[in-house]
């Protein structure tokens, strides 16, 4: 279980990197965008759409990393009460409810992404984006926050998560 | 089984798993995704993945991971520092002079920062120490940082009025407008307050106060200005109907950082990362409650319950102004214990209805809603700001700042029937800039 942790740990981290490039070039696109527009008033393609993506794309890759580092908040005032086992059940009890909806976030959003992938879907713009392509990182990034949940829940019984 | 009661029952669910510690974004999409397979089966897990991206895909939200890394990366330089020591410099003659500017220095970072618990640790960690120096008590002291913080969300450009925003449907440039009067009446209620209990107790100008010739009050402008020259432009480029909210975000964010990293010379990489960091995990976690609550909002329409409470409080026939006053009661209670981003995406597509027919403007329930997620941040048992003041200021126990923080939740409430009595307040300027709404 510890090499399990360690690996899914450094895959959350990777992809939380990731997530940080795509903020960052969002933020240079969206300046870039308005340079455009409203100093040399010319018509944008592309932009918007990059951005909304980039952004989306940002919140499923980071996910996994925000749950490692407890970042999804939540309401502690009754589990903190508790102590020893009967705080390590109701642990585990809102773990697997977390579990179980990214596992079924992300096998949707797999199906959806399949879909998408075999019709050949494309974004309803100038742009045609192949619509693939800003699903892909939902169940690539829900799909590692599931594996990360299983983490999560076992280092409750291993006297990591206090 | 009427909708009503489903409704009663996803309430319920939703309560427990949201007590056992349940992160909020995967509560509310485990309640509504269970409620959709038991009601409709197994096909509705398709439009999960569907919803949630949906909820996500949208140019507004751009607005809100580059307002917060804006508020990050002045939150992470010295500039709350700045922004104190040259209101001091301005205001240190003036009786309670010391009160003033850090109000004032807290709405002022508030604006740039839109987190409240960022401007408390800011302008805290300056201000706590010094106010006590100058023979200041503690619950004045931690008390009216603690106060001067919520300011952030209510002040534009706000986070917790985007999410608002886009959870109504209404204008977000509107909303911030009808934010901005209202934002400075609870700052000149809090300053008012604090002078009088400072005279009421017989503290005056302290002989420690010291004294500053005009040069040394302008030489401490120019790493000041920069940024309120940022929120003037942003305010200037949104209401001129320049710019969307997103736009005037995301090259406010750049400014910001070129600004930080010149001004105070952050070019470390381990600082800017840090900056980076901070930004992905808080936008993240409101980006999961909002795709999640997009999924709920969908599930409480799909099975009408949306439609039947409000039809059963229309039918209930309550004076508009009771109803008010239970949604007020209502809103304080949540606040107690959800972060307002939460709390607004939950409940906003179910009052928002409620609101429209009894004959309320949407925009000055966002400044009343607001002002109530204000209170429970300086209200246990998660007034984040609380924690936040005894993190920065540990020789202040809990029980002083909880003490101090208790006038400034009336001068909220006293902001709430004001607005009550006088809409206006909220409604006035964005009529007169942007014209009637609707």
């Amino acid at each position: 279980m510890t090499a399990y942790i360690r690996w899914v740990s450094a895959l959350s981290r990777l992809a939380a990197v990731a997530a940080l490039f795509l903020l960052a070039s969002a933020i240079v696109v969206v300046t870039q965008m308005v340079v455009m527009r409203y100093f040399l008033n010319a018509s944008t393609v592309w932009q918007t759409e990059y951005v909304i993506y980039a952004l989306v794309a940002m919140t499923f890759l980071a996910s996994p990393f925000v749950l490692m580092e407890k970042g999804h908040v939540n309401v502690d005032l009754l589990y903190l009460k508790l102590h020893g086992s009967a705080r390590q059940v109701v642990q585990t009890l809102a773990g697997l409810v977390g579990l179980l909806f990214c596992a079924l976030l992300a096998w949707s959003g797999w199906t959806y992404f399949e879909e998408a992938w075999s019709y050949g879907w494309t974004t309803d713009t100038v742009w045609a984006l192949p619509l693939w392509i800003p699903l892909l990182p939902l169940p690539l990034g829900i799909g590692l926050m599931t594996l990360q949940y299983i983490a999560e829940v076992a280092k409750i019984w291993r006297g990591e998560s206090a | 089984m009427s909708p009503l009661f489903t409704g009663l029952l996803i309430l319920f669910a939703l309560l427990a798993l949201l007590g056992i510690g349940t992160p909020i974004a995967f509560a509310l999409g485990f309640v509504s995704i269970a409620a959709l397979l038991i009601v409709d089966g197994a096909g509705s897990l398709s439009i999960l993945g569907e919803t949630f991206f949906g909820g996500l895909a949208s140019f507004g939200l751009v607005s809100i991971p580059m307002f917060i890394l804006m508020g990050s990366a002045v939150a992470s330089s010295p500039a709350g520092k700045d922004l104190y020591e040259a209101l001091d410099r301005w205001l240190n003659r003036v009786p309670g002079g010391l009160v003033l500017s850090n109000i004032g220095a807290c709405s002022i970072f508030a604006a740039l920062s839109g987190s409240s618990p960022a401007t408390c640790a800011a302008i805290g960690k300056m201000g706590i120490p010094e106010m006590t120096k100058r023979g200041y008590p503690n619950e004045i002291a931690s008390g009216s940082i603690a106060a001067g913080g919520t300011l952030g969300i209510l002040i534009p450009p706000s986070i917790t009025m985007i999410v608002y925003g886009i959870a109504t449907e209404t204008s977000i440039g509107r909303l911030f407008l009808a934010g901005l009067l209202p934002g400075f009446m609870l700052t000149a209620l809090f300053m008012a307050w604090t002078i009088y209990d400072c005279r009421r107790r017989g503290i005056g100008l302290s002989a420690l106060t010291e004294r500053f010739t005009m040069k040394e009050r302008f030489a401490a402008l120019p790493r000041v200005l920069p940024f309120l020259a940022i929120i003037i432009g942003i305010l200037y480029v949104l209401y001129g109907g320049v710019a969307t909210p997103s736009e005037a975000a995301g090259v406010g964010a750049l400014f910001c950082i070129v600004l930080v990293v010149v001004i105070y010379r952050m070019w470390s990489v381990t600082k800017v990362t840090g900056m980076f960091r901070d930004t992905l995990k808080e936008s993240v976690m409101i980006m999961m409650i909002i795709g999640a609550s997009e999924l709920f909002s969908y599930t409480l329409s799909s099975m009408f319950i949306t439609q039947s409470i409000a039809e059963w409080i229309a039918a209930l026939d309550v004076n508009r102004w009771i109803l008010m006053a239970i949604i007020n009661c209502f809103l304080l209670f949540a606040g107690f214990f959800l972060p307002p981003v939460a709390v607004i995406l939950m409940t906003a597509p179910i009052l928002l209805p409620i609101i429209l027919q009894a004959g309320f403007d949407p925009y000055w329930f966002a400044v009343v809603l607001t002002i109530n997620m204000e209170i429970g941040l300086i209200t246990p048992p998660v007034g984040l700001n609380l924690y936040v003041i005894n993190g920065i200021a540990p020789n202040i126990t809990l029980a002083e700042i909880l003490r101090g923080s208790i006038p400034y939740v009336l001068c909220m409430v006293v902001g709430i029937v004001l607005l009550c009595l006088v809409p206006g307040i909220a409604t006035w300027l964005p009529e007169l800039m942007m014209g009637k709404a609707l």
